[in-house]
């Protein structure tokens, strides 16, 4: 028994031995349990990290056999509870318990240095060491559920930037959302950890995608709007804007056509008109008030103050026609008073030019001629039918007489009257200087009247015949020479059977148009003015159209330097009462002239000495320094009348004012040389002005025009012209004047007859 | 007779585009915009016929005077002006006949801006624009 029990004795030993070592393992391991706990408090769990070691397979394997060598056939189960116990935060997690036991088993085999085991501590120190470092790196932040919020208000902020892209961003922000927001619950703490960081970084990505794909497409649809709008605008234009260019056929086709041509000729007056026109409207005299002033003290072109200043107001002259011609005459138009109407003679530099020429220039575009009309002789006269707003006509050189319809545009005469060699009762033969268009509205006639005495009434629907012919002859009353040569004629205002002829020797004749009782049409052969020793020039009958009957009075120029007034008498077939006394009729003491009228008349019978048989004399002579090419009297001052001279001056007077001296006198300027500098080789003297004329209905332009050819356009002051400031005064002073200036000539004659 | 008068006529757009202050004329066809005439104006269009081009007038230096007439560097190109102008046109006659009904139409359209002034004559087959210098206000 003592050998059993000695051998139990020492059996209870080895096991007490085992045990006591088995207790150290213990408390070693519960130190490292310890340590490494607190280690990773923080983390929870990432135990799975340490378990793939293959090193540890081989550590598990000699630890195994390490402690089935320790405890024998005794079951594990023995040190089972011990471990449970001492980490009973490990059972929780089955996973971990090996691993643990594993980790506890290194840190016992490594405590336990027995030498069955020492080889084992060699290498489960590094894999130790290992695992426990990335655990430390890897510390985790207790924030994986927090993701969520930032989401919201990153899809919010995107919300509010473009609303308009609201939908699709949305889709973008929930799919992100989705993701973000539930990966993490499925995935495992680690991986979302590094999820996280790796979405943080998508994120900003993802965001940055986002921003730029918004821009993009904001972009695009700015794009996409300017291009509707273009689309809508001119896009389908530009597409086909300019079709193609055209070729050279279809230029010459367009070109030549008469559309284009018509296009052309109206809209590029349209345009000039616009041009021309230099008053700004858009002027802005709060800026420009000082200028304004500086222009008006400078007076440009007026002469004399007030209503009797006269000033220069446009200049026509075309580079191209008005070269190297004379003006020949002007007139305005009644109907449109801005259109002026120019003849002018033959250039001689231009033999392929057509002769005549007549311009019709616009007040509001003097830069070139509203209508330009061609004849094929030099035009002499030329006039706006009263009647007829788009009809002029005018005689020339060849005796022909042309008229033209502006509504035709062309330059060419709607019609003329047949050359000369048809024979007498056909046409003229002679120039025509003297023209007219008489009658009324729905009757009215051209009359024309050329150098041999030749007086035709024309019919203006037909100039192929004249409707009247006439060859004025002086009768042997009036002088020994038979032959006549009018210079210009004119009819009186109130009745177109008469008028006068103005020849050149500078008798001043009364003209019948129809025959009358006693007397056959032609000159009238009791009565003839004389005065002028030169041809005459001009003859003017005065508008009487105010307070006071003026019509008898008759102005005439005279290249024998003056200017004189008459007083006409009535034709004598006029007054029915004396009809059948041609004897009393030839005495001119007709009931409508006043008793010093008859007495002039009478006494200057009386004193036929100086004037010739049945000549008259004029009421008033007014001698000029040069030669007066005309003379005119103004359509609505009674006292007014204008006239050019040799010298290149327009004077306008007022008999009720002066008879001595004009009121005014100007010069054309030489403007229009500097506008033109292709005329400015001829010479610098003013050339001698030919004619001038009225604006009929106001009465406040005049037309110049001369040697030069320049046509230019004065206007007058409220003294001189206008409709609005005509006193009866005037008229009457007048009326007294002209009664005054008789009873001297009466007493004159009466004092040469004692 | 026939052609003078048509060279005459012609004439009056050589010397429209000389007058003192015109920068650039322009005849285009009504209905589908295609430039007739220019001058003044630059074409940048290599298909653009160069006779649509105003001939030079009987004096050269003139002529070369009046197309350098535009403020330099300001020229742009005929189609372009063409475009814009012939859009112009045709987006006032829409108003027009909008306004006065079937037979409403333009005849003047006047543009002042800053730099000049257009002023565009529609017609029934053509239209003309003359650019030019307004006063300096």
């Amino acid at each position: 028994m003592d050998a059993s029990s000695s051998s139990m004795q020492a059996r209870r030993d080895e096991i007490l031995a085992k045990k006591a070592k088995l207790a150290e393992l213990k408390r070693q391991r519960e130190l490292r349990q310890k340590e490494f706990s607190v280690a990773r408090q923080s983390i929870g769990d990432a135990s799975e990290l340490v378990s793939p070691v293959p090193s540890r397979a081989d550590n598990r394997k000699e630890l195994d056999s390490l402690i089935s060598s320790l405890v024998g056939d005794s079951r594990p189960g023995s040190t089972g509870p011990a471990s449970v116990s001492a980490s009973p935060a490990r059972r929780s997690r089955p996973t971990s318990v090996a691993n643990v036991s594993q980790l506890s088993g290194e840190s016992l085999g490594d405590v336990g240095t027995s030498a069955s085991t020492s080889a084992v501590p060699v290498s489960p120190p590094a894999p130790q060491r290992l695992s426990v470092a990335p655990i430390i790196t890897v510390i985790e932040t207790p924030s994986d559920p927090k993701p969520a919020p930032e989401y919201v208000t990153y899809s919010k902020a995107v919300q509010t930037d473009d609303s308009w892209a609201l939908p699709r961003d949305q889709g973008v922000g929930a799919d992100e959302g989705e993701d973000d927001e539930w990966a993490p619950e499925y995935k495992s703490s680690r991986s979302s950890k590094r999820m996280s960081r790796r979405d943080r970084e998508r994120e900003e990505e993802l965001r940055e995608n986002i921003r730029r794909e918004i821009e993009d497409e904001l972009k695009a649809l700015q794009q996409s709007g300017t291009d509707a709008i273009a689309a809508n605008g001119t896009g389908t234009q530009t597409a086909n804007f300019p079709a193609r260019a055209l070729t050279n056929e279809e230029l010459n086709a367009v070109t030549s056509q008469r559309d284009f041509l018509d296009f052309v000729e109206r809209s590029s007056k349209v345009i000039e008109r616009a041009l021309d026109n230099e008053y700004d409207i858009l002027a802005d005299y709060a800026f420009r008030a000082e200028r304004e002033v500086d222009e008006d003290e400078d007076g440009y072109g007026w002469r004399g103050k007030g209503g009797r200043r006269v000033k220069e107001i446009a200049q026509f002259w075309d580079e191209r026609w008005s070269k190297r011609r004379m003006i020949t005459d002007l007139g305005f138009s009644p109907k449109f008073p801005e259109l002026v109407l120019a003849a002018y003679t033959k250039s001689p530099i231009a033999p392929h030019d057509p002769p005549g020429l007549v311009q019709i220039w616009n007040m509001h575009m003097p830069s070139r001629p509203e209508y330009i009309l061609h004849g094929s002789s030099d035009i002499l006269c030329a006039k706006f039918s009263p009647f007829h707003p788009s009809i002029i006509v005018a005689g020339t050189y060849s005796g022909q007489v042309l008229l033209w319809d502006t509504r035709k545009n062309s330059h060419t005469p709607t019609q003329r009257t047949p050359l000369t060699g048809a024979g007498a009762g056909h046409g003229h033969s002679h120039p025509v200087y003297g023209i007219d268009i008489v009658g009324t509205q729905n009757a009215n006639n051209i009359i024309s009247c050329s150098t041999d005495g030749v007086v035709c009434g024309w019919s203006i629907d037909m100039l192929t015949q004249p409707a009247e012919y006439l060859e004025l002859s002086v009768p042997a009353a009036l002088s020994k020479i038979e032959d006549i040569a009018p210079t210009c004629i004119a009819f009186p205002t109130t009745d177109p059977t008469y008028f006068l002829a103005g020849t050149e020797e500078g008798t001043i004749y009364s003209c019948h148009r129809y025959d009358r009782a006693g007397a056959k049409a032609g000159v009238d052969a009791k009565v003839a003015y004389r005065g002028h020793a030169a041809s005459v020039m001009s003859l003017d009958f005065h508008p009487a159209r105010g307070a006071v009957d003026l019509g008898d009075l008759v102005i005439s120029s005279s290249i024998d330097w003056s200017v004189k007034i008459w007083r006409v008498r009535p034709p004598a077939a006029a007054v029915t009462g004396l009809d059948s006394n041609p004897q009393t009729a030839g005495a001119g003491l007709t009931p409508g002239l006043s008793g010093t009228s008859g007495l002039g008349a009478a006494s200057a019978t009386a004193g036929g000495v100086n004037l010739g048989a049945g000549g008259v004399g004029p009421l008033l002579e007014i001698t000029r320094e040069d030669l007066v090419y005309d003379a005119r009297w103004s359509p609505v001052r009674p006292g007014v009348f204008a006239c050019v001279d040799g010298a290149g001056s327009l004077e306008v007077w007022d008999v009720n004012a002066d008879v001595e001296v004009p009121v005014q006198k100007v010069q054309p300027s030489d403007d229009w040389k500097e506008k033109h500098p292709g005329a400015s080789s001829r010479s610098a003297q003013p050339g001698s002005l030919s004619k001038c004329a009225w604006e009929p209905n106001e009465g406040k332009r005049i037309v110049t025009g001369g040697l030069d050819g320049v046509v230019s356009v004065f206007e007058v002051g409220g003294m001189l012209g206008g409709v609005e400031g005509v006193r009866v005064e005037e008229w009457a002073g007048v009326k007294k004047r002209v009664g005054a200036w008789e009873r001297g000539l009466g007493g004159n004659a009466f004092a040469n007859g004692r | 007779m026939e052609q003078s008068a048509s060279e005459e006529t012609l004439n009056h757009l050589t010397r429209l585009s000389q007058k003192p202050g015109v920068q650039s004329t322009l005849v285009l066809s009504r209905e589908t915009g295609a430039i007739v005439r220019t001058s003044g104006l630059i074409s940048n269009s290599s298909s653009a016929n160069p006779n649509s081009t105003l001939p030079p007038s009987g004096d050269s230096t003139t002529t070369a005077d009046g197309y350098t007439n535009g403020t330099p560097g300001g020229t742009q190109s005929a189609e372009d002006v063409a475009r814009l102008v012939w859009t112009f046109v045709t987006a006032a006659g829409t108003m027009v006949e909008g306004l006065d009904g079937k037979d409403g139409e333009v005849k003047l359209l006047r543009v002042r801006t800053r730099k000049n002034e257009l002023v565009i004559v529609p017609d029934s087959k053509f239209l003309l624009v003359v650019i030019h210098d307004t006063p300096p206000a």
